[in-house]
């Protein structure tokens, strides 16, 4: 008898802990990833001072490459990943992942690099060009060569993940590569003379940095979505007080493992967009000035290269609700 | 006595060399590859003279396109065109502050920029002792400093800043003490004031890939007490998080390969329904299936541990399956004719007769489990150890890569070892002579110094030497 009893014990001792752990699936934290692009490090800044856990939500960041970010996203590892506008409509997910917060636009910090004896972009015709392929450096480069009047045909594009670019430059085995800070920089420093010959900002807004999350996530826990954008806010309100530049350095370049003088120059390089500056963008127009025609563009070059067959119907990726809806509460 | 006289040769066909040489031995196969490091890193002529920055600028022009950071090398002819370029700067700010007129291209009145040009002296000032690693961004400190240099209340060694800076810092100081002796951000000059000229001793030009042993160990230091500026925190915690991965990957591969190994080992039976498919599947390399374990566990601890579980545990039900089999089968067959029972067999006789070989071959595993941490901790999002090995190489920071590495060496050996020297202490039975390459040199040199407590047997030419 005594027996029996400890077994039930223990059978609804088992059972509750399923059922808790059951329960437990409903309130776990959302896994976003993140990676070293300047536009995203800075939510170290709210993970650090614990701003989520302020705001009532619980968030798994996750530090990735960002090509490998995107993979676990459309492994459906994840339920948000940041990523460009651009590259979002490339992975390969069956629906579409819905943007909710522009973080930034990218303003010089992509760049297109080209070693000593190559001037400008019309110098690289035959050459060799370092670059992952199909992605955000891939879209940078195609709009260089068409600014240049030269097509994809024109070079060599050897296929080599972004963050190993300044070791392929430095060997010699292409003659330019596209990279984004911190590769940027260190490729520019271990390859003496090399030079950046085109960047983001000669064409800003062709390249917005977002979070997307995926569209069943957004629906059931939209609540939860408009907490982490609230927090995007208050990092972005911190970064662009002056007074605080020391430590948000300190923050950010401990991030990505350079010091702060290094990160510094990186401000410049991505725009981050503060409320204001961000509503306008959401609105739908043509060109690189709203996000609708910068993806718009997107969406043509890569049917026109081939990265995809058929144009996507981009304005479902995009879902500008969130923010309009914390600017109003704002007010 | 006379035996030893003859001298012995050190090439013996399959002979044991005498503790003493091996001990010599052991300890050159570890100094011959230092020396050689020592060699290329240190010979001069090997490599083109460079400077190694200590006074770095935040100016940028087009040949100069990225910030320099204090350690960074510089050629010796290309650091004569970084230092003109700030010369230049200076001149047109001079004349500026001379004679007013508009503000010189890409320069800003801003107390932000002049901030930054005086904590340009921090990293010399950490160098002679005047201010702490942390004080990088202590304005006050930083203002009293210059200061105190510029009304030469500091002994400043010449080395450390040149003639041309020491005026720099007098005459900006000059413009800086308008704001008052102390450090104060509302009265700290805005109009642009002198930088620094980039400076930095003259020293090899290693590729950055072959740093010094002297950088490498530094930084090693630096990285354990937590004051890397590369690397946040020290490196402790990322240390435990990797041995972690290796101990746990490696306790479940044994959890479940040792019995399925005993077993097959044992019976022919399990040795023919598990043995083919083990050997058919550890020629599957282990990260093929890293997708797939993230997918499967998601991308925090459990795939990378899973990653080493499964590059592990082939290896250990076949090894413990052969070394079951080695077991002498006369041993066996007597415990049966004594009538033991099966499992009687298994525990009383198999166990206890192999135990001591299957220590060891924990041993090679556990080495084995090492050889995976890194490619496991790629996997999903990275961590221990690894994320400073990845992160700093693509910085070209080999000398905090090879700092980590030669860690991640150095704890797979010494653990190796200090297992090797437990093992006559629990398997005295077994023993034949303790300890691997260590335990001869730690044997060696208590030899050396009188204190005879090792392994006295094996070494009857040193022990006589005093008598002879």
């Amino acid at each position: 008898m005594k027996n029996t009893c400890k077994r039930l014990r223990k059978l609804l001792l088992a059972t509750s802990i399923l059922a808790l752990s059951a329960a437990g699936v409903k309130a776990e934290p959302l896994k976003i990833a993140y990676s070293d692009w300047p536009g995203w490090t800075p939510w170290e800044i709210a993970i650090k001072k614990g701003w989520f856990e302020e705001a009532g939500v619980e968030v798994d960041f996750q530090w990735m490459d960002y090509v490998g970010s995107l993979d676990a996203y459309a492994a459906g590892k994840l339920d948000g990943c940041h990523m460009t506008n651009g590259d979002a409509l490339v992975i390969g997910t069956d629906k579409p992942s819905v943007c909710i917060l522009i973080n930034d636009y990218s303003n010089g910090n992509d760049m297109f690099i080209a070693k000593e004896g190559f001037a400008d972009v019309k110098s690289l015709k035959g050459k060799k060009v370092g670059l992952e392929e199909g992605f955000v450096p891939h879209l940078l480069v195609l709009r260089a060569l068409e600014d240049n009047g030269m097509s994809e045909d024109d070079i060599e594009i050897v296929n080599t993940p972004t963050d190993q670019t300044p070791q392929v430059l430095k060997t010699g085995a292409v003659e330019a590569i596209c990279a984004w800070q911190p590769s940027s920089g260190t490729a520019l420093r271990e390859v003496p003379g090399s030079k950046a010959i085109y960047t983001s900002k000669d064409c800003p807004g062709l390249i917005y940095d977002c979070l997307f999350v995926t569209p069943e996530s957004l629906k059931e826990r939209r609540d939860d979505w408009m907490k982490v954008v609230k927090v995007w806010y208050k990092v972005v309100d911190f970064m662009k007080n002056e007074d605080n530049i020391d430590e948000v350095l300190e923050i950010l370049a401990g991030r990505v493992s350079v010091t702060p003088d290094e990160y510094e120059p990186f401000l410049a390089g991505t725009y981050i967009l503060k409320l204001d500056e961000a509503l306008p963008i959401w609105k739908e127009a043509e060109g690189l000035g709203s996000i609708y025609g910068s993806s718009k563009i997107s969406d043509d070059f890569n049917v026109k290269y081939k990265v995809y067959e058929e144009p996507k119907k981009y304005s479902s990726y995009l879902d500008p609700s969130l923010t309009a809806e914390y600017a109003e509460s704002v007010k | 006595m006379a035996t030893r006289k003859q001298r012995e040769s050190w090439f013996k066909v399959r002979g044991a060399l005498n503790s003493y040489r091996s001990g010599i031995l052991t300890a050159a196969s570890f100094i011959v590859p230092f020396v050689i490091w020592c060699f290329f890193a240190y010979t001069p002529g090997l490599w083109d003279i460079s400077h190694k920055l200590d006074v770095t600028t935040d100016l940028k022009n087009d040949e100069f396109s990225t910030i320099y950071r204090v350690d960074h090398v510089m050629e010796a002819d290309r650091f004569g065109v970084f230092q003109q370029m700030v010369r230049d700067r200076n001149a047109e700010i001079l004349t500026y502050q001379q004679s007013g007129g508009d503000l010189p291209e890409g320069v800003t009145v801003s107390s932000r920029a002049n901030q930054k040009i005086i904590r340009k002296l921090h990293p010399v000032a950490v160098t002679t002792g005047w201010l702490n690693e942390s004080q990088s961004t202590d304005n006050e400190a930083i203002y009293q400093l210059w200061k105190e240099i510029a009304e030469g209340n500091k002994d400043v060694p010449e080395e450390k800043i040149s003639a041309e800076n020491l005026e720099i810092i007098k005459q900006n100081w000059a413009r800086m003490k308008v704001g008052g002796e102390i450090y104060d951000s509302a009265t700290f000059p805005k109009e642009p004031l002198l930088h620094l000229i980039p400076d930095g001793e003259r020293s090899v030009g290693r590729p950055s890939y072959l740093p010094s042993p002297g950088e490498v160990f530094t930084e090693g230091y630096k990285l354990f007490t937590g004051k890397s500026s590369l690397v946040e925190g020290s490196l402790g915690s990322r240390y435990i998080d990797s041995i972690i991965i290796v101990f746990m990957g490696f306790l479940i591969a044994c959890l479940v390969g040792l019995p399925i190994g005993l077993l097959a080992g044992t019976f022919d039976f399990f040795a023919k329904l598990f043995e083919p498919f083990v050997d058919f599947f550890r020629y599957m390399p282990a990260p093929a299936f890293g997708t797939l374990l993230v997918f499967l566990l998601g991308s925090h601890d459990a795939p990378k541990m899973a990653l080493v579980f499964l590059g592990t545990v082939c290896q250990a039900i076949l090894m413990t399956a052969n070394t079951t089999r080695q077991l002498d089968t006369g041993l066996l067959d007597a415990a049966q004719t004594l009538g033991a029972k099966k499992t009687d067999l298994v525990f009383k006789v198999v166990i206890p007769g192999i135990i001591h070989n299957l220590y060891n071959d924990l041993r090679i595993l556990l080495g084995w489990a090492w050889t995976w941490l890194v490619i496991a901790e790629l996997m999903g999002v990275k961590s221990g150890l690894t994320e400073v090995i990845d992160t700093q190489g693509r910085r070209f920071n080999f000398d905090i890569v090879y700092a980590v590495i030669l860690l991640i060496g150095l704890t797979g050996f010494v653990t190796d070892q200090i297992l090797a020297r437990l093992q006559p202490i629990l398997f005295p039975w077994a023993s034949e002579e303790p300890g691997g390459g260590i335990a001869k040199i730690t044997g060696w040199f208590s030899r050396l110094f009188g204190r005879n407590q090792v392994n006295a047997s094996a070494t009857p030419a040193i022990e006589s030497t005093p008598n002879a």
